[in-house]
């Protein structure tokens, strides 16, 4: 080995700042591209913790049952050797994170605190206030800092991915970015590529992401020629503080710490929350699912929530919202364990949610699906892995809460080593290992919009689109919906050929950049609506009233869609059940 | 709607009135252009927010006299002020744009104009989107991190009281918005002022047991030019600060450790 | 360091706006403390005592000549004037100079009490600087020779005040001089970690301003001493003595 193999890494959240750290340990050179500057990246918006079964509580929690918490909750359509390794290494990277300074609550004797989480019995989240995410994020943020400032990373803060390089062989020798500032497109050469670019929120419209979470850069890797996989599993996270922009997240720790989720019994009821007794308070969660109360899966709870508002009419006030209350903890420890998201609400909403019961609705908050990838993280294009919310290798049907945090992190660090290992290995490319045809390939599509001069308004369609996503491809799906879904976004695909971009100014001209992610969102909607619409069952977060059951027999499959003449093209794969039977998944049982 | 589908509750729908919220923005197409100023006319909905103000520009980019602009640049990204993109000055002063609601910019004057203006003491890359990497460069000269052997599993961390906890955490919730940097008196060009935000850092990674292993270089890093001894103690930070980070309690803290660092170096150094 | 640089940085322009940090380069760190403490010791040393001896007009041309007499017998008492004063005042009020210069003062935006204070100090420490300069200068190095004439003090200093124009600039003055002293006490303490908390800052912002307060109060009264308690002073209070220089019998406020 002449050089020390070059690896580009995409995405500076969890996931991709954890790959870095692994690579620059190993003698690799990094090269590190961020739409925004990775500090600021979405990992921040993560509040109630990280799930590992250091079991420092008591209770007996092993490993074997966080992986078997997870495989039952994600309704066992993850593979599960993935999920058994990465709840194997969940105890030693909660170590690790501590080692770097993030300020996990104590216990009074000085060892981590643990809280309980949605889907377990355990008290198995370690967490920093309630804004674990962002702890965490800095954390990694500085320790590729450090690697910076002594020349093994190089951040590319303000790019954007457009595409991978393949060679003619369809190996990927690098990646073709744009500087958000002067908008040049250029080529970058690498080793190996890893994918670390998160959720897909913003094809909803509003959601609980932020804003650069557009799956643009998987979209563009599955028009390249990358599996998407389980695209239609998208989680509703059943507690969000609805707002004009966007939906803010109430994590779940809310409710970990012993938030009730209420609705008056009487729906007439308009009496003021505090003033409502006890007895005339339905609780239903706790009501329909004694076990796990308040804390059943998210995909359980949004559906309670959904059916409280709908199908009983019981909503506050009329409206979809439902109570989440908090009032009965005493203000300290509010404060101690949950401040940063109580601020948040006080902030958007003007209330106190120490003193008035917080009215909340589901909204639209991680996609379990992503990139395809292989037990090494690796996707189908030889040299580009992916890690993070953008893989789909994990969460299965349905997330548990204060996993993603976890399965960024397992992610990033076996994406890292891997995909040294795949450099070191690596044939020097023949010519220039396709540069020159896929610079001039990204700079047409930039010279059409810019000269195109329709009528259309980026934002205006992309509107559309969320509110078309939203409707029918969130928490109940029909088959007619989701075919009325995908003929609107093939419309919408139509109608942004057809756009007039009002700022054709080549710097820092962000309706330019939007209007090219626009096209990627466009394709990737499909996805998601035709995965929903041919998963003809109900399966975690995947919910078809006309087909209520789950159904191993047909489905117990990964869902792997290819682009195919500008289209998705549904393919199904077995799932690795090697270690734990399938079994019905129902949190109702009291036993 | 039915049972069908997920409405997402939100008061858009219910208003109708004619109210038009007043914005004036200052725009400047690139680093050396000149800055103009534009102004908007919105329809209000209740709950709106700055950010929102400037989405709905980016879906009809026209000015209050009819002419056809652009849609306004601007950093932003969690809009739930946890990212620290969109610190702006709003109505004058340092703000988050997402956290900046505009009925309770408007108060009880529902015809006032708002006004939108980048921060002042960056350099503007475009209308309202500034350069704020100089605080970054700053957290790299006192090695804000915690010098780790490695990645792989040494077991666990040492243990750490609840009550150094209790310290470290709100330090560690700091934004990099730079509404500190901007705020302060002393941070601008002639004095090179570190600011607020890379003092507490140090702070923070001092408090820790392993980070404590680069306690002196911070402290002497923080006596170079530019350093803690440029502070006014106008306490406009700890004001500003979005957080609510106790930064004045950090640079005081620093300032004692900096000197006593100060003066050990002189005698045994 | 050289060697180990990161390969070809995306950006190539050099930086604008405001600069990193040096880390642990420069000296500022040295004059800006320096100064600070300057302000304290032996500015504000001095300054207590010239208030708590200006504070003998109370007693009378004669007690005030007395103590005038006593501080110009201490032993040294050119070299200590030099050494303990002139030389750090210029110091800290040149230096001071610099500092207000430098800063960019944005009380108009952000009117908070801290803010307020630190646009205070900066004017407070000009008016300071300015007067100083004429109040040495007319009454330190011109006129009458005080050192030498201490039984004249207090008749040079009513002559003085008997122009209104300067009775104004000596209260505005006095009292710029006693809340750049008193909040600078306090300053002092915040920015070298002596209170760093909140509550600590504020107790202790009460004990400074009772300290500026009462300084104040006593230099004000002095003044009144001088122009209204005691009008039509003799021109030497102290005509026996000139400029010999024995102790007085006793210590002046023992016998008052």
């Amino acid at each position: 080995m002449a050089a020390a193999p070059r690896i580009i890494v995409i995405g500076g959240g969890l996931a991709g700042l954890s790959s870095v750290i692994k690579i620059a340990e190993a003698g690799g050179t990094v090269d590190l591209f961020s739409i925004v500057p990775v500090k600021r990246s979405h990992s921040v918006c993560a509040q109630g913790g990280i799930n590992a079964a250091k079991d420092l509580k008591g209770e007996g929690d092993t490993v074997l049952k966080h992986f078997d918490d997870t495989i039952y909750g994600g309704d066992f359509l993850a593979n599960q050797t993935p999920v058994k390794n990465m709840t194997a290494q969940g105890p030693a990277i909660i170590d690790l994170l501590d080692r770097m300074g993030v300020p996990f609550n104590r216990t009074p004797e000085g060892l981590l605190d643990f809280r309980r989480f949605g889907g377990t019995l355990y008290q198995r989240t370690a967490f920093a206030g309630a804004t674990t995410g962002q702890q965490l994020l800095y954390a990694l943020d500085e320790q590729v800092r450090r690697h910076e400032s002594e020349g093994k990373v190089t951040k590319y803060e303000g790019w954007e991915f457009l595409s991978a390089v393949l060679d003619s062989n369809g190996i990927c020798r690098g990646i073709c970015a744009m500087d958000l500032r002067s908008m040049e497109v250029r080529t970058f050469a690498a080793d190996a590529v890893i994918l670390c670019t998160g959720g897909i929120g913003a094809i909803f419209g509003k959601s609980t992401n932020s804003v650069v979470c557009t799956g643009s850069a998987q979209s563009a890797l599955y028009q390249q020629g990358a599996y998407y996989a389980n695209g239609e599993f998208i989680q509703v996270h059943p507690t969000a503080i609805p707002g004009e922009d966007k939906l803010r997240l109430m994590s779940e720790s809310a409710r970990g710490e012993g938030g009730r989720v209420w609705v008056p019994r009487d729906k007439n009821d308009k009496r003021v929350a505090k003033t409502i007794p006890e007895a005339e308070r339905f609780y239903f969660l706790e009501e329909w699912y004694p076990k796990y109360g308040n804390l059943v899966p998210r995909d359980i709870a949004t559906r309670a929530i959904h059916r409280v508002v709908y199908e009983l009419g019981m909503g506050i006030d009329g409206q979809p919202m439902v109570y989440l209350d908090l009032t009965h903890i005493d203000r300290a420890t509010l404060n101690r364990k949950l401040e940063g998201i109580l601020e948040i609400y006080e902030k958007f909403v003007g209330d106190d949610p120490r003193e008035v019961p917080m009215k909340i609705f589901p909204g639209m908050h991680y996609t379990m699906g992503g990139l395809w990838v292989d037990f090494e993280q690796q996707t189908n294009i030889p040299g580009v892995f992916a890690a993070g919310e953008a893989d789909y290798s994990i969460h299965g049907a349905n997330r548990l809460g204060a996993n993603s945090l976890l399965s960024c992190i397992y992610g990033g660090f076996v994406a890292g080593p891997k995909a040294m290992q795949y450099a070191k290995a690596l044939p020097a490319q023949s010519g220039d290992g396709g540069h020159a045809a896929e610079i001039a390939r990204q700079k047409q599509i930039n010279q059409g919009l810019l000269t195109s001069s329709g009528t259309e308004n980026p934002f205006r369609i992309w509107r559309e689109l969320g509110e078309t996503m939203t409707r029918h491809a969130t928490i109940i799906r029909y088959n007619a919906g989701l075919a009325e879904a995908d003929a609107k976004i093939v419309e919408l695909l139509d109608r942004a050929r057809n756009i007039n971009l009002s700022d054709k100014s080549q710097w820092a001209n962000t309706s330019f950049a939007f209007a090219r992610q626009l096209f990627n969102m466009l394709h990737l909607a499909r996805v998601v609506v035709q995965g929903a619409a041919v998963r003809d069952e109900s399966r975690g977060a995947h919910y078809k009233p006309d087909f209520p059951d789950r159904n191993d027999e047909k489905f117990l499959k990964t869902t792997k869609v290819s682009f195919v003449d500008g289209a998705p093209k549904i393919e199904f794969e077995e799932v690795d059940t090697s270690f734990i039977e399938p079994r019905p998944r129902t949190y109702a049982a009291t036993a | 709607m039915g049972t069908a589908t997920l409405e997402v509750p939100v008061t858009q729908k219910t208003a109708t009135s004619a109210r038009r919220i007043k914005v004036e923005i200052r725009r400047q197409a690139s680093p050396d252009a000149k800055a103009t100023t534009e102004t908007f006319e919105i329809p209000y909905r209740p709950n709106m927010n700055i950010t929102s103000l400037l989405g709905e520009i980016a879906l009809n980019p026209v000015d209050v006299s009819g002419r056809e602009t652009t849609p306004v640049t601007y950093d932003s990204n969690c809009l739930e002020e946890i990212c620290g993109s969109c610190a702006m000055l709003i109505d004058g002063k340092a703000m988050m744009a997402c956290s900046a609601l505009v009925d309770r910019l408007l108060g009880d004057k529902p015809d006032k104009t708002i006004t939108l203006a980048p921060l002042s003491k960056f350099p503007v890359v475009r209308d309202l989107a500034v350069d704020r990497s100089v605080l970054f460069e700053n957290l790299k000269a006192v090695k804000a991190w915690v010098p780790i052997d490695g990645s792989y599993d040494l077991g666990a961390g040492p243990r750490q009281q609840p009550q150094i906890q209790e310290q470290r955490y709100p330090l560690s919730n700091c934004i990099s918005c730079t509404i500190c940097m901007e705020v302060c008196p002393q941070f601008n060009d002639a004095t090179g002022f570190v600011g607020a935000a890379t003092i507490a850092q140090a702070k923070l990674f001092n408090m820790d047991p392993a980070g404590s292993v680069l306690k002196e270089e911070r402290l002497r890093a923080l006596a170079g030019d530019g350093g803690i001894q440029e502070c006014g103690f106008a306490q406009n930070c700890v004001q500003a600060c979005p957080k609510q980070l106790p930064l004045t309690e950090a640079i005081s803290d620093m300032g004692r450790d900096v000197f006593v660092q100060q003066v050990k170096d002189f005698f045994t150094r | 360091m050289a060697a180990s640089a990161p390969p070809a940085p995306p950006s190539t322009t050099r930086r604008r706006g405001v600069q990193p940090l040096r880390a642990a380069e420069g000296h500022s760190y040295l004059w800006r403390r320096l100064h600070s403490l300057s302000g304290i010791v032996p500015i504000g040393a001095f300054l207590i005592e010239h208030i708590l001896s200006n504070f003998e007009t109370w007693n009378g041309p004669v007690a005030y000549g007395k103590q005038v007499l006593f501080l110009n017998s201490l032993p040294l008492v050119r070299i200590l004037e030099w050494v303990f004063i002139f030389i750090p005042l210029a110091f800290h009020a040149g230096y001071g100079v610099y500092i207000w210069l430098r800063g960019r003062s944005n009380v108009n935006v952000y009117p908070w009490a801290g803010n307020w204070g630190y646009y205070a100090q900066r004017i407070t420490g000009l008016i300071a600087f300015a007067y100083i300069i004429q109040h040495v200068w007319r009454q330190r190095f011109t006129g009458v020779d005080l050192p030498h004439n201490p039984g004249m003090a207090f008749h040079k200093v009513q002559v003085e005040l008997h122009n209104p124009w300067m009775l104004a600039i000596y209260v505005i003055a006095m009292i710029a001089t006693c809340w750049h002293f008193a909040y600078g006490i306090w300053l002092f303490a915040a920015k070298w970690g002596i209170t760093p908390g909140d509550r600590a800052r504020k107790r202790f912002g009460y004990i400074c301003a009772v300290v500026g307060t009462g300084l104040c109060i006593m230099g004000l009264a002095s003044i009144y001493a001088v122009v209204w308690k005691y009008p039509n002073a003799p021109v030497n209070a102290l005509p026996d003595q000139h400029s010999s220089l024995t102790l007085p019998a006793s210590t002046s406020l023992a016998t008052s």
